[in-house]
């Protein structure tokens, strides 16, 4: 404990020296405050497009202040001769709203009228009763799914509203509040990244590591000072937005130490300093859209839960959620940080991190490192297994991505992609192995096909009893983990395919892509064999 | 100028033998398909619009009355109706899975109109009935509002749904102009930084090549490279019937863009002289840029997507602007380029 507050106060005193010369701290603070003032003034802007629709208005037209239309006041005939001309798209003549027939002009009546009927309330609000201005009043109730005595035995209480003051359920506003969470994770990243890099620039890697200290603590050390800061940001956000701080930190330490954990990977894997622009530019683009898209569909999916973000908003909504709706997108969030610290250890030496090679080469040799802690049969297992929570992420974002093409295709590439994941997962490690000369009888790599079809086995069956209650309505998702009760015939057949793909690549001597593909095409009509209700 | 093409080339080559640009394309291809996948999932999920028109005649609701305004409102929303007699007739139809929801009489309650709307315990099929039943429920109340002698104007307005075309002009095509530029910024702090860090500054300079040649090699490339995306995300956007006006003027604006990011974040580095503080301010001064330039109403964006709408009042003038701005950024930098000897 005490050389990881070492490591951590070096690392405070390394961040203090750099900016604590050229770049002055004024200056960021500056920055940052022009920031928060732009978006102040901002945020009621952020409806999409600014200056899109050009409207002539002429006569008695309440103002319009949306960043969408650009306004000008025109006589009533040039409005007109404007109109035809196409320079605007709309002409506002007192009550009167004049459009062409074509898209544009169409559009642009559209969002007027969305604006419009704001600003009328307002008016009518402002200079009616309550009760004239607003004269109806819906109550809603919810049925139960039972039908029981009567109508009014409601499930949830009867919630009532004022039709145009309430908008229908849209979780956006909410979303945009998560997000505010994760900003400071992902900049204070940059520094975490650096960290590492200036060990590796000025070559003191080697000191650091010869001393009696553990990768691991070197790891917790460098990480300590940001992780607090996170905790710091994330409980001033919380009382900013005035939510509940210790059920705010609850969501979002799992999500910290998730971005932590991939944040960590790119310097480890960087070559030159524009590797680690696209690689950070790659883990902050997944990260977030893992995170934003589906608490984006928040009480519209149950799938949403699979980001901790769609927690947030329900915090932010005052509504409930229990504890299986808090574990089923924090424990893979942990389990991933838990294995990138692991994979983080192994890989911090001198050897790894200093050559350049292709990114292939050096994601193989990291996994190698890993695998080669202990004996293949152990390893091997373990490594299937661990990764599981990593492929049902990558499924999920595969499935989201999949939502792209035509009703059709959506199943059938998901289960591509999938199995062509799954695979992938199994045999890299055994044929890394293999590379390295640990893995050569045709006998032990079909034993250790067996181990790795098991470990991911178990690990796959343990996830699906943390969530088959959350995703039982997505039947896809059953079929991607193998819903099936039956153990056997799923253990046999992910013992086959990895087999299959280890065989070709290592005694065959296949390329991999040909030796994964093959592997891959079995695995995918296996799985459509088991959607059609095979077994 | 042949050392300037020589620095340009290895810059180049130095990109292509990484592999790691194609992470940036990707990131692209992923954000302007998941964005529309997004937008289709809004589109489908929270536009009334959308949901009427590819199912709305699934969409039965049970109403129990003998008021029909509202009934008839709904059904001119497309809406299916079925009528019932009593709420207990349209209780048993739902649980017969005839109706979503059902729609009580409206009853007058100390002068104000009360309905009550029944639905399904389900978040799913409640909120999607919520959104196609908030029209007919907002003109139903102007109805009642005019029957009180309030008068509420522009409320015939139709038009068509705005909301994929707002997306396209003003998120899509912006966003894939200027992420290149964006990116151009960030490897132009790389390249410059590189060379401190690892000490190859002073062998770099022992050629016949000046600092700002060096300086301005770096970022010509960075702009070689963000303009090419530019290109192909134009070409992509109209073989995909996405009609853009102003091509010229587009590319030429993007090209500016990355000159300006470029040219700035070369101004950081060689204040800075280190990556990790080079690349912060360089985020920082974006987000900045981006607000500030958004209060002055002279935003790129802005210019962007009037650009490629056709707008009459934008032109190659607008675009000049940022080119004068680029000039004024590169000269400050090529005074204090020998900073970063310093």
């Amino acid at each position: 404990m005490n050389q990881i507050l070492v490591i951590a106060w070096r690392e405070v005193t390394r961040l203090r020296k750099r900016f604590g010369g050229g770049a002055s701290p004024l200056a960021v603070l500056v920055l940052l405050a022009v920031l928060s003032g732009s978006a102040y003034f901002l945020r009621d802007t952020v409806s999409l497009g600014s200056g899109l629709y050009r409207v002539g208005v002429s006569g008695d037209v309440p103002p319009i202040q949306d960043s969408r239309f650009a306004v000008m006041k025109v006589s009533a005939e040039e409005g007109k001769s404007l109109l035809d001309e196409k320079v605007i798209d709309v002409f506002i003549n007192g009550a009167d709203v004049i459009s062409r027939a074509d898209d544009k002009s169409q559009y642009a009546v559209r969002a007027l009228k969305q604006y419009m009927e704001k600003e009328e309330l307002v008016r009518v609000g402002n200079s009616f009763a309550e009760g004239d201005a607003f004269p109806l009043r819906v109550g809603i109730n919810y049925l139960s799914a039972e039908q029981a005595t009567g109508p009014n035995d409601a499930a949830k209480p009867e919630e009532i509203i004022i039709p145009s003051l309430t908008p229908p359920p849209a979780p956006f506003a909410q979303v945009l509040i998560t997000l505010i969470y994760i900003m400071p994770i992902t900049f204070i990243s940059i520094f975490f990244t650096s960290s590492f890099m200036d060990e590796k620039i000025n070559r003191r890697l080697t000191i650091l590591l010869s001393a009696p200290i553990t990768p691991f603590q070197i790891i917790m050390g460098k990480m300590l000072p940001y992780a607090i800061f996170a905790l710091f940001s994330t409980t001033v956000i919380a009382v900013i937005t005035k939510a509940n701080v210790p059920l705010a930190l609850a969501i979002f330490v799992p999500t910290t130490l998730f971005i932590f954990a991939i944040y960590l990977m790119v310097p480890l894997f960087y070559r030159t300093f524009k590797d680690t622009t696209f690689i950070a530019m790659l883990v902050t683009t997944l990260t977030t859209a893992y995170l934003i898209f589906p608490a984006m569909f928040t009480n519209v999916n149950d799938l949403s839960y699979i980001s901790p973000l769609t927690l947030a908003v329900k915090m932010y909504r005052g509504e409930p959620f229990g504890w299986r709706e808090y574990l089923f997108p924090s424990l893979p969030m942990a389990a991933i940080f838990g294995f990138a610290m692991f994979a983080g250890t192994r890989m911090l030496n001198e050897e790894f991190l200093m050559g350049y090679k292709p990114l292939t080469r050096k994601v193989s040799d990291a996994i190698y490192l890993m695998l080669a802690h202990s004996k293949p049969t152990i390893s091997v297992p373990l490594w299937s297994l661990l990764v599981v929570p990593i492929v049902y992420l990558t499924q999920i974002i595969l499935l989201a991505f999949a939502t792209n093409l035509p009703v059709r295709l959506i199943l059938g590439f998901t289960l591509l992609g999938s199995a062509m994941f799954e695979e992938v997962v199994k045999t890299v490690g055994i044929v890394v192995l293999a590379e390295h000369g640990v893995v050569k009888s045709a006998r032990s790599i079909i034993g250790l096909s067996f181990l790795s079809g098991l470990g991911f086995l178990i690990g796959e069956k343990l996830l699906l009893l943390l969530s088959i209650s959350m995703v039982s309505e997505a039947r896809v998702a059953g079929a991607l983990f193998g819903a099936g009760l039956l153990l056997f015939i799923p253990l046999i057949s992910h013992f086959i395919f990895t087999a299959i793909i280890t065989l070709l690549r290592i005694k065959l001597r296949f390329p991999y892509i040909i030796a994964l593909g093959i592997g891959t095409i079995v695995h995918f009509f296996y799985n459509v064999y088991v959607l059609r209700g095979g077994f | 100028m042949i050392p300037f093409l020589a620095v340009v080339k290895k810059e180049l080559a130095s990109v292509i033998r990484d592999r790691t640009i194609v992470i940036s394309i990707l990131i692209q291809l992923f954000i302007a398909s998941f964005s529309s996948a997004l937008l289709l999932g809004m589109l489908s999920l929270y536009d009334a619009d959308t949901i009427l028109q590819f199912g709305g005649a699934g969409i039965k609701i049970g109403v129990v009355s003998s008021d029909n305004v509202l009934g008839s409102l709904m059904s001119k929303r497309g809406l299916q109706m079925v009528q019932y007699a009593t709420l207990t007739d349209a209780n048993d139809a739902y649980y017969r899975g005839e109706v979503l929801a059902i729609v009580d009489t409206p009853q007058d309650a100390n002068g104000l109109t009360e309905i009550k709307l029944y639905l399904p315990e389900s978040d799913t099929v409640s909120s999607l009935v919520r959104m196609v039943i908030q029209e007919p429920l907002k003109q139903y109340e102007n109805v009642l509002r005019e029957e009180k002698g309030i008068d509420v104007r522009y409320t015939d307005l139709k038009g068509k749904p705005s909301t994929s075309f707002e997306f396209v002009y003003s998120v899509l095509i912006p966003m894939l102009m200027f992420f290149p530029a964006f990116v151009a910024g960030s490897m132009s702090v790389d390249s410059i930084t590189e060379e401190v860090e690892n000490n190859t500054l002073q062998t770099l300079l022992s050629a016949p090549l000046t600092l700002n040649g060096m300086i301005g090699a770096k970022i010509v490339s960075s702009v070689i490279i963000s303009i090419l995306q530019c290109i192909a995300w134009l070409t992509l956007l109209q073989l995909n019937g996405i009609a853009i006006q102003n091509t010229g003027w587009i590319l030429l604006l993007a090209l500016i863009i990355a000159g300006i990011t470029s040219t700035s974040a070369a101004l950081g580095a060689v204040l800075l002289k280190d990556r990790e503080r080079s690349q912060f301010i360089y985020s920082l001064m974006l987000l900045a840029a981006a607000a500030i330039s958004t209060l002055l109403n002279l935003s790129p964006i802005t210019a962007m997507s009037r650009l490629a709408i056709g707008d009459a009042y934008t032109s190659g003038w607008n675009v000049v602007i940022f080119a004068a701005f680029l000039v004024g950024l590169y000269l400050v930098l090529s005074k204090t380029s020998r900073r970063l000897l310093i």
